[in-house]
């Protein structure tokens, strides 16, 4: 049988091959290889266990700094949940929000008290009104709201993780493979596998000698993940006070900068109340299908509640929100039982502290807004 | 689906095995021929009809030219291959840019109408097997191959997975005669086949997406004014992105289809060590071009009749060329300043028909070539002119009042990645990957693999689809 592939042992390969370039206006000829002579079995399976102790290596010096094998909190684990409304489960409670709604609602304590988990789609640094919009216009969802309210995301629009609603609306079915995939074969098992331990990622926090104007740093890992989304702290940020200070520092950025000019200023109302419009008239169509909703304020505290405070006032934001809304809402400040949890951080709660805020919160809820039909949240 | 994914890595472990067993030749490619609709199908079910009509049309257009007696019946044959194609390609791909640019100019003529709104979706990989499927009909036409023997092996030529989504663009006369006997390779090409997609997968995690696409994204995305050092640091960054991530590809599917036992030919040839476009021509997209040349360039007279005509197919070449990489303006002075290129470069070769430069000189055209490049690769970048206006005068330092964008780390990375793939390219310039590899000492080999395999593995690469799946 003739072959194509030239793997002579006497000739050395070509140092120029000729291509359809060297051949104008002619039916091209069956392209022809050479294999270099190379042992090449050998060569593959030294190459195999340089990447197996290298990569054995990365993955304990990640174990070493404190780092957990968890589910990757990414546009497909988010699309997974999302799917679950379009898939019979559209009765269940469902969570929208931004990182603190992930952090401090306990999916395991809720499901204890109610009899029901509940879908879990809060994004990190990321406004729920988008999220809001789109449950208010898919008939499949019937079940109950909950809208967890950070001010300086939500009342600003800043949507890091916009890109999951596209994403979930066109997911293809090799991108749901890849994900179930990934979290059976490499998620419950690796702890380097995550974007914060990424090779880019770790050489950008190198003390580069940064430029003017420039050095604003990202947040750091500060959660673990289920294969459902239920979140909890990272033990490190509670543990390694170095770290903790490291993430409040970060959040710290946020808090100085320049005054605003006036044109900033009303363009940051503007923004405020583009945001409260879209998702009142959103819980106004979730309203009208008889589906309950409830805004919470999950706590903050240190600098970052002091930050929140001065540049979101609560009058001038969540009162505007609740009242053109018309829609009930859980501020942790109107609340004795929702004060006092530990918040490393400033922004989010410890596991333990979530567990019993969750309980605390479920049960004010069941009191001020009880679903008309008598279900449970 | 992506090479670049754990969908493909087990999709491909799988035909792997399938391909491997002790079963009839037909029966093995039917397997492959099922896993090729199942990896295109693995993006969206639908467009699989797209696929399936244009191989349907083109096998019966090409047993009506082997049939036909008369001119006018060669021409009605080959004609519908070209419309049926081509009337696909400016639908899905065209579709809205034509009625946008017919919308704008009715508005500049007065009249006020409004389009539709059109939600089409451009099937992946459309412009490959499009022009794949009309290289067949069109080598049948013009008499230079005669049309495959049974319908397998072309809808298998077709389909082949390797090639499917975005090339390099095989003419049947490259692929067709290899399915006709039973094809599986031995360990030592398997092993070197899974080397060339470690290679190119390297490229395509690690240096295009890990290291290059965040400086090209913040300075051609973020809407931003750059200054001298950003916009250079920019465009350099999309010059290796583009070439890292395509060829990557490239390499990628030439050692897939590899590892079955099947040659592909190369795709590109250390472009950025071309001097000249003419060289640049020959070194980049080679399937690409080369079929622009022998299926548009050649048929509109090339150089036959003249330079004025030869100047005329040469620019209408490029922008159709550009203008194939997608429905934008912007592609279409991608691919005129390209013609330019290789206009000014034909006069100036008859100007100084005498004139032979030494090692510096050619060094010299060399660098100026790849500074031309660069110039280019704005437009193909930037999604506007508005874009690509602001980032060029980034580039001539008239953005005088611009604010740093991008920080340290994006700078060094772009210049050490970017100088060692120029230097690198000059290294190769008149070699190849196989010939060097085949004097490398195996421990080094060894090391070089396992370190781009762990550089991919720490990358944590997301998947990301491949630049030229958009085209």
């Amino acid at each position: 049988m003739h072959s194509f592939i030239s793997n002579s042992r006497v000739t050395a390969p070509a140092a120029r091959r000729l291509t359809a370039s060297d051949r104008p206006g002619v039916a091209q000829p069956v392209p022809v290889r050479d294999i270099p002579e190379q042992p090449w079995p050998r060569i593959m399976l030294t190459a195999l266990v340089l990447l197996s102790a290298l990569t054995g290596a990365w993955e304990w010096y990640w174990r070493d700094y404190g780092a957990v094998a968890a589910y990757r909190d990414d546009a497909a684990l988010w699309a997974r949940q999302r799917r679950r409304i379009d898939s019979g489960e559209g009765g269940a409670t469902v969570l929208v929000g931004s990182s603190r709604t992930l952090f401090d609602i306990q999916l395991p304590v809720w499901e204890r008290l109610s009899g029901r988990r509940p879908i879990q789609l809060a994004l990190d640094g990321t406004s729920p009104a988008s999220f809001v919009v789109d449950l208010a216009d898919d008939p499949a969802f019937t079940g109950r709201l909950l809208i967890g309210i950070a001010p300086d995301l939500f009342f600003s629009g800043f949507e890091y993780q916009r890109s999951v609603l596209p994403y979930y609306r066109k997911e293809s079915p090799s991108q749901r493979i890849g994900k179930v995939l990934s979290m059976h074969l490499i998620e419950p098992w690796f702890a380097f596998y995550d974007p914060d331990f990424a090779l880019f990622t770790v050489l950008r926090r190198q003390p580069w000698p940064e430029r003017a104007g420039l050095g604003g740093r990202s947040v750091r890992q500060l959660e673990v993940m289920d294969a459902d989304r239920n979140t909890h702290m990272w033990a490190k940020v509670t543990t390694d006070a170095a770290y903790r200070q490291l993430a409040r520092d970060i959040w710290a950025e946020d808090f100085g900068g320049p005054p605003e000019t006036d044109a900033q200023k009303a363009e940051d109302q503007r923004v405020l109340e583009r945001q409260i419009d879209k998702t009142a008239s959103a819980v106004a169509k979730l309203r009208a299908r008889g589906i309950p909703v409830v805004f919470v304020r999950d706590p903050s505290a240190g600098d970052y509640l002091a930050f929140e405070n001065r540049d979101f006032p609560r009058a001038a934001t969540w009162g505007v929100l609740l009242a053109k809304a018309a829609t009930p809402g859980i501020h942790f400040q109107d609340y004795p039982q929702l004060q006092g949890y530990d918040i490393p951080e400033w922004s989010h709660m410890t596991l333990e502290s979530a567990e019993r805020y969750t309980a605390a919160l479920y049960e004010i809820i069941e009191q001020k807004v009880p679903p008309p039909d008598g279900s449970r949240w | 689906m992506v090479f670049n994914t754990l969908t493909f890595m087990a999709f491909f472990a799988t035909v792997l095995v399938l391909h491997s067993l002790p079963l009839p030749w037909t029966f093995r490619k039917v397997n492959l021929l099922i896993a090729s609709y199942v990896f295109y199908a693995a993006w969206n079910p639908p467009f699989i009809f797209l696929l399936w009509i244009s191989t349907i049309v083109d096998w019966y257009a090409a047993q009506g030219l082997v049939r036909a007696e008369r001119i006018a019946s060669r021409r009605a044959w080959m004609l519908l291959s070209v419309i049926a194609n081509l009337g696909m390609l400016l639908y899905f791909k065209y579709g809205t840019f034509l009625l946008d640019n017919f919308t704008a100019l009715m508005a500049s003529m007065g009249v006020h109408y409004h389009a539709p709104k059109s939600d089409i979706v451009l099937p992946v990989g459309i412009s490959f097997y499009t022009f794949a499927t009309m290289s067949y009909t069109l080598d049948v036409y013009l008499r230079r191959a005669l049309p495959a023997r049974n319908f397998l092996d072309y809808a298998l030529f077709v389909t082949f997975f390797p090639h499917l989504v975005a090339g390099p663009i095989m003419r049947p006369t490259e692929l067709v005669p290899q399915f006709e006997t039973p094809r599986r390779a031995n360990r030592q090409q398997l092993c070197f086949g899974l080397g060339l997609m470690t290679l190119g997968l390297f490229n395509k995690v690690v240096l295009a997406d890990t290291f290059l696409a965040g400086a090209a994204e913040r300075i051609f995305d973020r809407g931003k004014a750059p200054g001298l050092l950003d916009a250079w640091t920019g465009t350099l960054a999309f010059s290796g992105q583009i070439f890292c991530d395509f060829a990557g590809y490239s390499t990628t599917a030439i050692g897939t289809a590899l590892c079955l036992g099947f040659c592909m030919p190369d795709n590109f040839r250390f472009p950025y060590a071309a001097i000249g476009f003419s060289d640049f021509w020959r070194r980049w997209h080679i399937t690409l071009s080369s079929w622009l040349r022998d299926y548009l360039y050649i048929p509109l007279g090339g150089n036959r009749h003249g330079p004025a005509r030869t100047q005329i197919a040469l620019m209408t070449t490029m922008l159709l060329g550009g203008l194939w990489h997608g429905a934008n303006w912007t592609f279409v002075v991608w691919g005129g300043l390209h013609g330019t290129y290789l206009i000014a470069e034909r006069r100036l070769r008859t100007s100084f028909r005498d004139y032979r430069p030494g090692r510096l000189g050619l060094f010299g055209m060399a660098v100026l070539t790849y500074f031309l490049v660069n110039i280019t690769w704005v437009f193909f970048r930037a999604k506007d002119f508005s874009t690509a206006w602001t980032v060029l005068r980034g580039m001539s330092g008239f953005n005088t009042t611009a604010k740093p964008i991008l920080p340290t780390v994006f700078i060094v990375s772009t210049g050490i990645v970017v100088g060692a793939l120029v230097a690198l390219h000059w290294y190769m310039r008149e070699r190849t990957l196989e010939s060097v590899v085949a004097r490398v000492p195996e421990p080094v080999l060894a090391v070089a693999w396992g370190l781009m395999a762990f550089a991919i593995v720490i990358s944590q690469g997301s998947g990301n689809a491949f630049i030229y799946f958009q085209f």
